[in-house]
């Protein structure tokens, strides 16, 4: 039997860098071609007035955003700054250009969407606050058609209000508005004597035990909307923007919770599964801190929608049914050890034979959850990006981040025994993502056969 | 929404043996916030059934009752309004709206629950609601023997509040429904 060999370029010294050494791993990277430089470099300085909007440099203060009709992007450079957590003195070049080519191809009348996705899948900066309209695009929530924008977005943004009018109204005020009664007001001094009864049809009482009582509807789904409650109260608990006492904490917990509710109300089969939660966090997040004030104050009801986009090719993870079926979350591991004995066969047997380590231990968190768990927030939303660009879609891209996230640190587990694998899969340790994409980027393009 | 349960007057186990079914089959826990209850319950056994329903529970001392440790009255505030509780039987002439009232002014409560007649009435007077729930198993009262069990569950809605009259006549549970509000809100 020939044994596999792991190619070379795996093998390399590459692939255990120094965390932050961003020039090696820019110099590395150069796998698509762009743009030379120079065309962006004066960029930098504020003094060029390209046809698109200026993308705020890191150390210099956006003078006025040009008053052209561009879209909203021109608002947030002036705040894109203010919204982005990491370094900002440490933007590059680089960073700055790939930033400038979104800027151009998300401001053009109708988006290329194929470029944006080549350029979505090399990382969105922090910088520009894009993140929210280009994941809008990704998740096809705009069309990519810029002129039906303002009428798409008012269409979905009513209908996400009916939705809430309808399905989070409880059923004192749903039989307010149904049965208009004779209401006494018991301050008025002129009439002394018995109240008036009205009779109740339809079983509308609150005791009503029959199945089309809207009060046992309510009662009945009072369980789900509890569970949801304690699971976004645990939403990210070291993050202020959603723990915390704060008054936009708890209106960003009570939006995700009417998503939630919303949601499990609008889809009885699936209903509400403990992780959504996780999946739903950074999508609010990202369209919450979007700079434009009425993209932030509508957040709730486009995160709703993108959040039925994404998970529409998740669902079947969420069924516990299809749990052994073909389309489900057993399968889906499967796929991903095979994955793995394609490319990195001396790691797959080490660890599936010797070490014995079921891939369901650590595998089912990262799938399931598509890796929010495993990484620091602001890196999960750099592997959404690719996760969301890829053309080949969120599940495929999924299981080759996931294969690369094993061969990164093949040294350690093929050191390892069960206990200390498991305990190295179930807290991954800290990498450099850009690499850990680059990486899963190669598996694509790598045939899995010796050099 | 705040669900309330006034209830009362059962006399178990001297008048009557337990709740009827039907209202002992609506009567799940889960639902229902608050339980008041006007009195005569009158052992501890049902105490404890009214509080596997609710743990909120507020009684009211009835002449009957084995527990000798409930108060004569209690007020409660529950959303934008003060409830009263009382069981009735100190108040005479019993059941008299008049009597009633000055024992509402005297709690400066809103609504006044009180049972001990065994007959659902619901008053309005200057100074408020009066409400009796009546008695929940039928039990005789000193005044008659002809006595349908009932029981009120109350929806307070901020200002606005919906009794809901469940009655047990010939067999079939009967459901009435009573709505009022108050202007102004509560002063705290």
């Amino acid at each position: 039997m020939v044994k596999q060999r792991v190619p070379d370029w795996l093998n390399s010294s590459l692939w255990s860098p120094p965390p932050d050494d961003r020039h090696s791993r820019y110099s590395s990277s150069a796998v698509n071609s762009r743009h030379s430089p120079s065309d962006y470099v004066a960029v930098d300085e504020c003094a060029m007035h390209p046809p698109v909007p200026q993308p705020p440099p890191a150390a210099i203060r956006p003078t006025e955003p040009p008053p052209k009709s561009e879209p909203k992007e021109s608002r947030q450079d002036a705040n894109g700054t203010s919204t982005s957590s990491s370094s900002n003195s440490n933007i590059s070049e680089e960073e700055i250009s790939r930033q400038a080519q979104l800027l151009v191809e998300l401001s053009k009348k109708v988006v290329n969407m194929r470029d944006v996705r080549r350029l979505v899948s090399m990382g969105i900066p922090d910088g520009a606050a894009i993140r929210s309209t280009a994941w809008k695009l990704l998740l096809r929530y705009l069309p990519s058609d810029r002129g039906m924008w303002p009428s798409e977005l008012a269409k979905k943004r009513s209908q996400y209000k009916h939705f809430k009018d309808d399905l989070l109204m409880n059923p004192s005020e749903i039989t307010r508005r149904l049965y208009k009664s004779n209401i006494e007001s018991i301050e008025s001094c002129e009439s002394r004597g018995l109240l008036s009864r009205s009779e109740v049809t339809h079983e509308e009482h609150p005791l009503s035990l029959g199945k089309s009582s809207i009060w046992n509807q309510f009662f009945q789904d009072t369980e789900i909307i509890e569970q949801i409650d304690r699971d976004v109260q645990r939403t990210h608990p070291d993050m202020p923007f959603f723990s915390g006492d704060m008054q936009f904490a708890k209106s960003n917990r009570e939006a995700l919770k009417n998503i939630l509710v919303v949601f499990a109300k609008l889809n009885p089969g699936i209903r509400y599964v403990q992780g959504m939660n996780e999946i739903l966090a950074p999508l609010f997040y990202v369209f919450r801190n979007d700079p434009d004030e009425e993209n932030a104050a509508y957040a709730e009801a486009d995160t709703f929608f993108c959040f039925v986009e994404l998970l529409s090719g998740f669902r079947d993870n969420f069924c516990q049914q299809l749990d052994n079926s073909v389309v489900g979350i057993r399968s889906t591991i499967t796929k991903l050890s095979q994955l793995l004995r394609e490319h990195d066969e001396e790691l797959w047997r080490h660890l599936e034979v010797t070490c014995k380590v079921n891939p369901q231990f650590y595998a089912f968190r990262w799938i399931t959850l598509l890796l929010t768990q495993e990484f620091k927030f602001a890196d999960s939303l750099h592997i959404w990006d690719a996760l969301l660009s890829d053309p080949e879609g969120p599940q495929e891209t999924l299981l080759r981040i996931c294969c690369a996230m094993l061969i990164l640190i093949r040294r350690r587990l093929l050191a390892g025994d069960f206990t200390s694998n498991l305990k190295l899969l179930q807290n991954y340790p800290a990498t450099n993502i850009s690499h850990l994409l680059y990486v899963a980027n190669k598996l694509r393009m790598c045939p899995a056969g010796p050099p | 929404m705040v669900l309330v349960l006034a209830i009362g007057d059962l006399h178990i186990p001297h008048r009557a043996p337990d709740l009827p079914a039907k209202f002992k089959s609506m009567l799940v826990p889960g639902k229902i916030q608050h339980i008041i209850c006007t009195g005569n319950l009158c052992i501890k056994e049902v105490h404890d059934y009214l509080k596997t329903v609710c743990p909120d529970l507020h009684i009211t001392r009835g002449e009957y009752d084995e527990e000798s440790r409930y108060p004569e009255t209690k007020t409660l505030s529950i959303g934008q309004f003060k409830l009263g509780l009382c069981h009735g039987h100190q108040v005479i002439p019993w059941g008299d709206l008049d009597s009633l009232a000055m024992l509402q002014r005297q709690l400066d409560v809103d609504i006044l629950v009180t049972g001990h007649t065994h007959q659902f009435t619901a008053y309005k007077h200057e100074g408020g609601v009066v409400i009796n729930p009546g008695s929940a198993t039928g039990a005789y009262s000193s005044i008659t023997y002809d006595v349908n069990p009932s029981f009120v569950l109350m929806d307070i809605d901020g200002l606005r509040v919906v009794v809901y009259v469940y009655e047990l006549i010939d067999g079939e549970v009967k459901v009435d429904k009573i709505d009022f509000k108050k202007t102004t809100a509560a002063a705290h």
